[in-house]
């Protein structure tokens, strides 16, 4: 769901110019309620340590299935565990791999699509078909493969969005790319003789990333949503690993249970993609030429 | 746009010819012994060595991928490893069950999605359009297994309205036995529609022809039928395309959580217990249809859009 | 056996008319299609048929439907203790340890015109099981046969080589001592899969869409006892859960819960439903592979023993609806032991760990099957051990990775295994608890690579015994080489949940595994 970028506040274009970006995102209703939902997330993940009571890991079957209570905030898992605690420090390995995994699709992508768009032809062609063969590569199939070959791990979900992401940045960066490697000062810069490395990386590379960046921040939480649905099929992370995925995936087993552990592990996958959408919107309605009333930067 | 047409088609063919000698290479090193879990237990491992050497598991990959590419062009995907039995035969059975399923969450995110968008875009920034925002991303966000086993708690066991499991006796049975596993799968799509769409239609809004529209004195309604919604449409469209195959990977989860026989759930399995003629079948026939819807829908919108038309004849 | 496979497999499939689905229908109200007339049983099975041939059969969905289609010479009765009653046979009698003399029922027709069944048949039959040509994974049911003698049409004598105690138990009245004629399996070419030749029990197979639903229906040609269902629908569900909200949406009359869900229904049953919980012959353990390095010290072992509180795993796996197991042979059987030898004590696992210079601890992994009772034990045990200094990192994997773990066929990952949780069903006779456990299974079904001749001659001295105390004494001193030997931890027999509508009055054996040509109505 993430080549396609989809623009929102359109009402952004009505607005009075003069404005200072971050004042802009932060005055627009749901552009600041992504940044303090982005905020609590970060927050939350930093501070784990300090907030939570209860150690995420240590298991009591005693108290298993307990309602949320002052005590336990999110009520406890099957084994026991304080469900908060699980919560706050699953954001840790939400937030780092969601960021980690993008930026590397971000960087692999960007990198492929570049030299695809600018490269000769037939090495766009044949950078053309990997992108789309592994863009209708099925994704469960494609994490079913790279768990059973590695095991349940981090490693094998940044490498699933990684080659589910990347694909998409590298097929708008060649697009792009293509758009400008015949402008006028990319052509002046080759007569003066400039190599094709200083060209993609002073001209094209600085006049390609804005829109991939916001798109990139939108689909940050889309790797959470990947997690998940690993978990669910049982690749997830390895136990005891709070994830917010194994807390979903945990839940599901033992849903007639006890409700809690699903809504605990839900909650906090809707408050970051809540907040990483509204956020990269209101980013790019702040910095986009052609929607902020064609203030120029 | 012939050229365009043929080049893309050579390409899609490419495609899933690369897939295809992806698979089989995952299979050559993934651990896990198929004719060992095929024939469970009990097999002497002279049984394991004679299903191997049938199956073809002790020759050369690249020999295996040319074999498998000759069946393919003659029409043949191999036979199930336990049951002897066709593999296409197999896959075109269960696919009807996935494609009404995948069928089901487009009509959903249609149906829902796409008045949803045009209200909003209609107000932007009002309280409606705000909601529906926040909606809209919240249901994108939570996975289908979630949605399912709630819809499934909530309508079928809580409320009696509709059957829990399975695919349905008779074309009316089947049609409601789809209600909930389509929901399930198409409710993010819902929001994901309504949120393409609104920003789509605002773009298009800012454009000149529609400004000049506004001048000349035209209604909103009609400028917003037949001016904006036309072109605005166009991008949904695409990404409905790119929805239909990622609709074929989630319908797993629906798949599972209700019972439903189906092409995700047969390839899940297929790879968990290795039977591996059923995995490269399947995944030669959902990437060949994920490939191909792509082509359509770019295709037709080459062959809507003027602007894209024109930037292929250059 | 039985270990359980998930399912897999998959054959012809009736292609389904193209309803065109335009949009979403809203119908309204439910809608309980078939069971309303009552003559209709809609029960689940785990998996979709595999394999029907007696020789070849794959797993309990297969015995499910083979039971209803086919009449072996003997059945299992239902009930809460194991015995048995002729079945297609008039009478059985045991001669002397070597001979037993069976008399089948005149008038058992097969279907297709393959005429009436005979003791001739059964003496394919069995024989069929031991030629070598048939390569029947089922041979070590009939292991001591040594030829069937025909008397006349109806009776015939089975000879053995030698005494063979699970004969009663676990070969006659099972699928192995199915009987077809000769005629038919020869048609089919020597064997069949899912589409057999011809049948010959209460039932027939009327439609089988795969993965979705088997359609059996009376067979009218059958007289020997009176099936109360018209039909019965088997649905192959695999996740137990899905079962459990499927048979409360009213979409099935009979299903068997997971384990974890034993102690809500008991509680609370659903409307119109009843709930029964049943032992299970399976059995649960934690092996230790004593050949890798890190645990080629016996104290290393049997510290990890000690500091396994089985009690909490148990506990914590099954929500507290299983007990701890003293070892592979459950309550009910011959062998089965009353008491363990070790019960947890920390102090001692550490003291252990002293003697053998590892005082600060180690790590290792524990390869689990990737199901949520055993990811639950899997931390309940890492927890344990945790407290000896020992870390455990836990390896989920799916089935297909799992049951070829130990395996010296299938790669190189049995000598990197170092603790597994793992669960075998089995029949009820001992001998099948302990056959995989015998110095010839290291790296094929003996995992832990546990290595006791003593054990495996035990094994096969219980296999010719015939006096049931003396071969009782022989299984719990296997059970102690196994728990003696510091390779085991042995967790539990689990238990069935069984769910059934109130419409129905199931046939189930001890262990809860249906006999469903026996279900009546209620």
């Amino acid at each position: 769901m993430s080549d396609t970028a989809s623009s929102a506040s359109g009402a952004a274009a009505y607005r009075p110019r003069g404005r200072g970006p971050l004042r802009r995102i932060l005055g627009e209703p749901l552009g600041g309620l992504g940044a303090g939902l982005v905020a609590l997330a970060v927050l939350g993940a930093i501070f784990a340590g300090v907030i939570a009571v209860h150690d995420p890991i240590t298991i009591a079957p005693i108290d298993r299935f307990l309602a949320p209570s002052g005590d336990h905030p999110f009520g406890t898992d099957n084994l026991g565990r304080d469900l908060f605690a699980r919560v706050l420090f699953g954001s840790r390995i939400a937030l780092s791999v969601s960021l980690g995994a993008t930026f590397l699709s971000l960087l692999l992508g960007v990198s492929a699509g570049l030299v695809a768009g600018y490269g000769p032809r037939w090495l766009d062609n044949g950078l053309l078909l990997v992108f789309d063969a592994l863009k209708s590569f099925p994704t469960v199939m494609l994490a079913l493969f790279l768990v059973t070959l590695t095991g349940p791990s981090l490693q094998a979900v940044v490498l699933v969005v990684i080659i589910a992401n990347a694909p998409s940045y590298a097929r708008m960066a060649r697009t792009q790319t293509m758009s400008l490697r015949h402008a006028e000062f990319v052509l002046a810069e080759q007569s003066l003789g400039a190599g094709a490395v200083r060209i993609i990386s002073t001209h094209i590379l600085p006049n390609i990333i804005g829109p991939l960046l916001i798109v990139a921040s939108m689909d940050i939480p889309v790797v959470v949503a990947i997690e998940a649905g690993m978990s669910f099929l049982g690749l997830g992370v390895r136990p005891p690993t709070p994830s917010w995925g194994s807390i979903l995936n945990d839940g599901f087993s033992y849903i007639r249970e006890s409700p809690w552990p699903v809504l605990a592990g839900g909650l906090p996958i809707i408050v970051t993609t809540l907040g990483f959408t509204f956020l990269g919107e209101a980013l790019r309605d702040a910095f986009d030429p052609k929607r902020s009333g064609g203030e120029k930067r | 746009m012939l050229t365009y047409a043929v080049k893309r088609l050579g390409l899609a063919l490419a495609v899933v010819g690369a897939v295809i000698a992806v698979v089989f290479v995952m299979i050559y090193v993934i651990p896990g012994d198929p004719a060992a879990v095929a024939l469970g237990p009990r097999a002497s491992p002279a049984l394991v060595a004679e299903l191997r050497q049938r199956m073809g598991l002790d020759r050369p990959l690249p020999i295996q991928i040319v074999r498998f590419y000759g069946s393919v062009l003659s029409g043949h995907l191999g036979n199930d490893i336990l049951s002897n039995e066709s593999v296409l035969t197999i896959i075109l059975g269960l696919m009807p069950h996935t494609l009404r399923l995948i069928l089901g969450a487009m009509s959903w995110s249609i149906l829902l999605g796409i008045p949803l968008g045009c209200l909003s875009a209609m107000r932007p920034g009002s309280i409606f359009d705000r909601i529906t925002a926040v909606l809209s991303v919240s249901v994108i966000a939570v996975p289908a297994f979630v949605i399912a086993i709630y819809a499934l708690l909530i309508f079928s066991i809580g409320l009696h309205w509709f059957p829990a499991i399975g695919a349905g006796e008779d074309p009316m049975d089947e049609l409601y036995h789809l209600v909930l596993p389509s929901l399930a799968i198409g409710l993010g799509w819902v929001g994901y529609i309504a949120r393409m769409l609104r920003a789509s239609i605002l773009d298009v809004q800012g454009e000149n022809h529609v400004r000049t529209a506004r001048a000349f004195g035209l209604s909103e309604r009609k400028i917003v039928f037949d001016y904006v919604l036309r072109i605005a449409i166009l991008p949904t469209l695409t990404v409905l395309g790119i929805g239909i195959g990622q609709m074929l990977s989630s319908a797993v989860f629906a798949e599972i959580v209700f019972a439903r026989p189906g092409i995700g759930k047969l390839v899940y399995d297929a790879i968990i217990t290795r039977n591996y003629p059923i995995v490269t079948g399947t995944v030669l026939v959902t990437t060949a249809f994920f490939v191909l819807v792509n082509l359509i829908a770019d295709l037709f919108i080459a062959w809507l859009d003027p602007r894209v038309r024109y930037s292929l004849q250059r | 056996m039985t270990i359980k496979f998930t399912d897999r497999g998959i054959t012809r499939r009736r292609l389904l008319q193209g309803a065109a689905i335009a949009g979403i229908a809203a119908a309204a109200g439910p809608k309980y299609s078939l069971a309303a007339g009552g003559s209709v049983l809609r029960v689940r099975s785990y998996a979709d048929i595999q394999n029907l041939d007696p020789a070849h059969r794959t797993g309990q969905p297969d015995g499910d439907v083979m039971n209803c289609i086919f009449a072996s010479l003997a059945v299992y009765k239902a009930g809460d203790t194991w015995s048995w009653q002729p079945f297609a046979a008039k009478s059985i009698k045991q001669l002397d340890p070597t001979h037993v003399a069976f008399e089948l029922h005149p008038g058992i027709m097969y279907s297709d015109g393959f005429g009436e069944m005979t003791a001739d048949d059964a003496k394919f039959s069995f024989e069929r099981m031991i030629d070598p040509k048939t390569k029947s994974e089922y041979v070590d049911d009939w292991a001591q046969l040594d030829h069937v003698e025909v008397k006349d049409k109806y009776s015939g004598v089975i000879v053995l080589k030698q005494a063979f105690a699970p004969l009663w138990n676990s070969t006659l009245p099972t699928d192995s001592a199915i009987i077809l004629p000769q005629k038919a399996i020869e048609a089919a070419g020597g064997k069949f899969d899912t589409k057999p030749p011809c049948t010959s029990g209460p039932y027939r197979i009327k439609s089988w869409e795969p993965k979705t639903k088997l359609v059996l229906e009376r067979n009218p040609d059958w007289k020997l006892t009176k099936p109360d269902f018209d039909e019965i629908h088997v649905m192959p569900i695999e996740d137990e859960k899905t079962a459990e909200l499927g048979f409360e949406g009213g979409e099935l009359d009979y299903t068997w819960t997971s384990v974890s869900s034993i102690p809500r229904y008991l509680k609370n049953p659903p409307a119109g439903a009843k709930f029964v919980r049943k032992p299970s012959l399976a059995y649960v353990w934690m092996g230790i592979n004593q050949d890798f390095p890190q645990f080629k010290d016996i104290r290393v072992r049997q510290a990890i023993q000690y500091a396994v509180d089985r009690k909490a795993v148990v506990e914590a796996a099954y929500l507290g609806a299983a007990e701890t197991s003293t070892g592979l042979i459950a309550p009910g059987l011959p062998g089965h032991r009353t008491k363990g030898l070790i019960s947890h004590d920390v102090a001692k696992a550490k003291k252990l760990l002293k003697e053998a210079g590892l005082e600060n601890g180690f790590t290792c992994t524990l390869a689990i099957l990737n199901k949520a009772e055993r990811l639950a034990a899997a931390q309940v045990v890492q927890a344990n051990l945790a407290e000896v200094g020992i870390t455990v990192q836990i390896e989920p994997h799916d089935s297909g990775t799992f049951w070829s773990l130990g395996s010296e066929k299938a790669g190189s990952s049995w000598k990197t295994l170092q603790l597994i949780i793992d669960r075998f069903s089995m029949e009820p006779d001992p001998s099948w608890a302990t056959a995989w456990f015998t110095p010839e299974q290291i790296g094929v079904w003996n995992w832990e690579r546990f290595n006791s001749k003593e054990f495996g001659d035990l094994h096969k001295k219980g296999l010719t015994e015939l006096d049931p105390a003396k071969r009782a004494t022989m299984y719990v001193k296997m059970q102690n080489l196994m728990e003696e030997s510091g390779d085991y931890v042995f967790l539990t027999h689990e238990a069935t949940g069984v769910l059934y509508s109130n419409k129905i009055v199931p046939a189930l054996r001890p262990d809860g595994i249906p006999l469903l040509s026996r279900f009546k109505k209620a």
